[in-house]
């Protein structure tokens, strides 16, 4: 039997929200839950088959606004908070079920168990910083890090602008190498949103490899030789993978993956939306705004509103078959396509993280159980992309087409008629940055810091995050906002500059509010200005 | 709105009033309890609740949608709400995908002012230029697109691929005729595909395999990508004519 190389490539990342000027803010809940739900059970999974010598590796795409948070102490306790608050709901829950809902009872008791397991760790093991617990899993060599865009924006849509494109990729380096001590060697574009040359800037950051959607190679200008199994080499050596859509959508479409199986627990039907205000009142948002407790205890049954109740165990059992059918289904591709190739197909598959445990609440088992059968299995290995390319040095040269993984294939989520408004502001505040770097090069003391939170203001204004939830409805008032303060705030930086004036009052608070990127230097927005490379 | 499923039976009297509002429940204010589950529940009784799993659309969802929206997120002292216009006349386009870019402009308030006071009557207008390259000859085409003096942006339609196009602004003056440039845009590219012009050899078995099996799930899903649905139509034909 052939060999089956899978590169599973998971993407962390959440969009920098940090507000200290409130006691407790809502959108933060969406990095704890990503803790609580996705992080802290996916390194517990991760040790446990390390612990029993199960072989494995895989590639981890931790995004610098997700370092920044997890490192930060403000969010730190907060999660602390979160998880005790959690903790009492925990034991309400437990006792609401003994009394009321006794099927609901070993559903409760296990959550209660996660929160616990979660505290416990979160303290004793990483000492409230889990990015110790990726990189300890580095150093044994189960996973590689890499990293993506600084504040994840989506690149195509700022093609014109090589300062920006420059910075967003520099930074996100500089804070790999902070918080991991090391260069990372691959590069997670965004939304994997790709425009020809932008293997340039990868290459000034020393990037070995980056990834691709899957039609970017079938859509080039050229003749792709091997699909999606096997790496390119863009023109100027910097090596680029094309996901596998066929593998990936096993899990990933909404209509046929595994996660939409009627056994799974259903996200949609939470206590906090389900139970009465004066029950659950003190664990969500005041005043009374309802939020997902991460206590669900509905299948997901139908598309209908009847929830039938969650049975671990049936939905267990349905995890195994799952993990054997994933598989299979690469046992078979690979008896179809290594005949065509003339080396063994490499599959690339990415996910963003969260779906596992946090979206899909399986997911994290189901992981499991697929590492566990493929480390049994003798035909398939997971592996990293930098694996592969230590062992097949030659690649076609190809020149990938644009292309993202958004719907459409291309640019339209992060550009259409909701949300293509920002952009005429954003490039105007890198035009004007570039300005004020020029105008006011190498500057020290007040001056500098208040260009410096500049930089930062346009950085965190490229992010996609706030487009891409304007296109999908959620929380549009925040993305709004937030686009609207960073580029006000870059703006005030602008006036006063013009003016050679510095607004003392505004930059206490913005650095203390915007605190990311420590080691920004705006003359980054200058590509002509000569900087001292960095190595942390 | 975005769907979360709720215990309709669970909500306060102010949730309920908002929601039956949002749904646009006549008199919702005035509803007792019954009254507005009632009303709310005979609006969802088909409601089909989302996919229970991660889907792109609902990556940042916390609550009803909108339910904290009327909360301020304080602005630091002395930010400014975003300008209406800025001081430079200049025109981007921005590609969004090979068959369509957006384009978008600003004309400075000077640029407006000398345009007021030299012309009695004039109009705006877009002039698209399409550039190729082909045997060593340069080969261009343009069209003009009719705006209004309002407008500030627009979607270009795109219709080849491999051309290069940018995008003009340009005022007429209605009663002399004369025109005249404003500004001009950067460049973008449309994209070609190999497969496009080369889809004879798609029929060649191994080299569909291999191309279409990273690209098709067994279900026949395709990657969803117009330029891609082109070339497997485009296909299709082939074989079926």
């Amino acid at each position: 039997m052939g060999r089956n190389s899978i590169g599973l490539t998971l993407n962390a990342h959440m969009p920098f929200v940090r507000h200290p000027e409130y006691p407790r803010f809502l959108e933060e809940d969406w990095l704890f839950e990503a803790i609580g739900e996705t992080y802290l059970p996916l390194l517990r999974m991760l040790k446990r088959l390390r612990d029993e010598n199960v072989a494995y590796r895989l590639t981890i795409s931790i995004s610098p606004t997700l370092c920044s948070m997890l490192s930060d102490p403000l969010l730190q306790g907060r999660f602390t908070d979160y998880l005790h608050l959690h903790q009492e709901l925990g034991e309400k829950e437990v006792q609401r079920c003994i009394n009321e809902d006794s099927e609901c009872l070993s559903l409760a008791e296990y959550y209660l168990e996660q929160i616990n397991l979660n505290l416990q760790e979160y303290f004793e093991l990483y000492q409230c910083n889990i990015l110790t617990g990726f990189l300890d899993l580095e150093k044994s060599g189960h996973i590689d890090l890499i990293t993506t865009t600084a504040t994840h924006a989506y690149l195509p849509l700022y093609s014109e602008y090589p300062s920006a494109i420059n910075a967003q990729i520099e930074l996100a380096v500089q804070s790999h190498i902070n918080h991991f001590k090391k260069r990372p060697k691959g590069f997670w574009l965004p939304e994997s949103g790709y425009f020809p040359s932008l293997e340039e800037y990868l290459q000034k950051e020393e990037i070995a490899y980056f990834q691709l959607a899957s039609q970017a190679l079938f859509l080039s200008e050229e003749k792709v030789l091997r699909g999606n199994y096997a790496p390119i080499s863009c023109p100027n050596g910097v090596f680029a993978f094309a996901h596998d859509f066929q593998l990936t959508n096993l899990v990933w479409s909404n209509e046929e993956g595994y996660p939409t199986d009627p056994l799974y627990r259903e996200f949609y039907r939470d206590i906090g939306y389900d139970l009465p205000m004066e029950y659950i009142e003190p664990y969500i948002h005041s005043p009374q705004v309802r939020v997902f407790t991460g206590f669900k205890y509905h299948a997901i049954t139908n598309k209908g509103n009847e929830k039938l109740y969650y049975n671990r165990q049936k939905a267990s059992q349905r995890v195994l078959e799952h993990a054997q059918n994933f598989l299979y289904n690469v046992e078979q591709k690979g008896e179809k396509i290594a005949p065509l190739l003339d080396r063994d197909p490499f599959y690339n598959i990415a996910f963003d993280a969260e779906l596992f445990g946090h979206w899909w609440f399986e997911g994290i088992q189901w992981l499991e159980a697929v590492l566990r059968g493929a480390a049994k299995s003798g035909n398939i290995v997971f592996e990293t992309n930098l694996d592969y390319l230590d062992r097949h040095k030659e690649a076609q040269v190809l020149q990938p087409s644009y292309s993202s993984w958004g719907e459409g294939g291309y640019s339209n989520v992060w550009a259409d008629g909701t949300n293509v408004w920002v952009y005429r502001h954003i490039h105007k505040s890198i035009e004007r940055m570039e300005e004020l770097a020029v105008r006011f090069p190498n500057q020290n003391s007040l001056k500098q810091r208040f260009l410096n939170q500049a930089a930062r203001e346009v950085i965190l204004s490229m992010a996609s995050d706030w487009p891409f939830i304007i296109h999908n409805k959620t929380s549009v008032t925040y993305a709004q906002k937030r686009l609207k303060e960073h580029l006000g705030n870059f703006n005030l930086v602008y006036e006063n500059m013009c003016k050679n004036a510095v607004n003392t009052e505004w930059l206490v608070k913005a650095e203390k509010r915007n605190i990311i990127f420590s080691d920004i230097d705006y003359n980054i927005f200058n590509l002509d200005c000569e900087r001292n490379r960095y190595n942390g | 709105m975005v769907m979360i499923a709720a215990n309709i039976e669970a909500l306060s009297l102010a949730e309920l009033q908002y929601l039956a509002q949002k749904e646009g429940v006549d008199d919702a204010d005035i509803l007792d309890r019954d009254e507005l589950i009632e009303a709310l529940n005979e609006l969802y009784e088909d409601l089909e609740v989302p996919s229970s799993f991660y889907l792109a659309q609902h990556k940042f969802i916390n609550t009803f949608v909108e339910y904290l929206g009327d909360d301020e997120l304080a602005l630091l002292p002395g930010v400014q709400d975003l300008p209406e216009y800025y001081s430079e006349t200049k025109i981007h386009l921005l590609f969004k995908d090979p068959y369509w870019a957006h384009a978008y402009w600003n004309i400075s308030p000077a640029d407006h002012q000398k345009l007021e006071q030299s012309f009695e009557q004039y109009s705006i207008y877009l002039k698209v230029k399409i550039h190729q390259s082909k045997d060593g000859k340069e080969e261009e085409e343009s069209f003009e697109i009719e705006i209004d003096k309002n407008d500030n942006s627009w979607n270009v339609n795109l219709p080849l691929r491999g051309r290069t196009y940018s995008v003009s602004l340009h005022y007429k003056d209605e009663i002399g005729g004369t025109s005249g440039l404003l500004c001009r845009s950067e460049s973008v590219v449309t994209p070609k595909c190999y497969w496009a012009d080369n889809v004879d050899q798609l029929q060649d078995e191994k080299t569909f395999t291999l191309l279409f099996s990273s690209v098709v799930t067994k279900r026949g899903t395709l990657v969803e990508c117009p330029m891609l649905k082109e070339v497997v139509e485009t296909l299709d034909n082939r074989i079926g004519g």
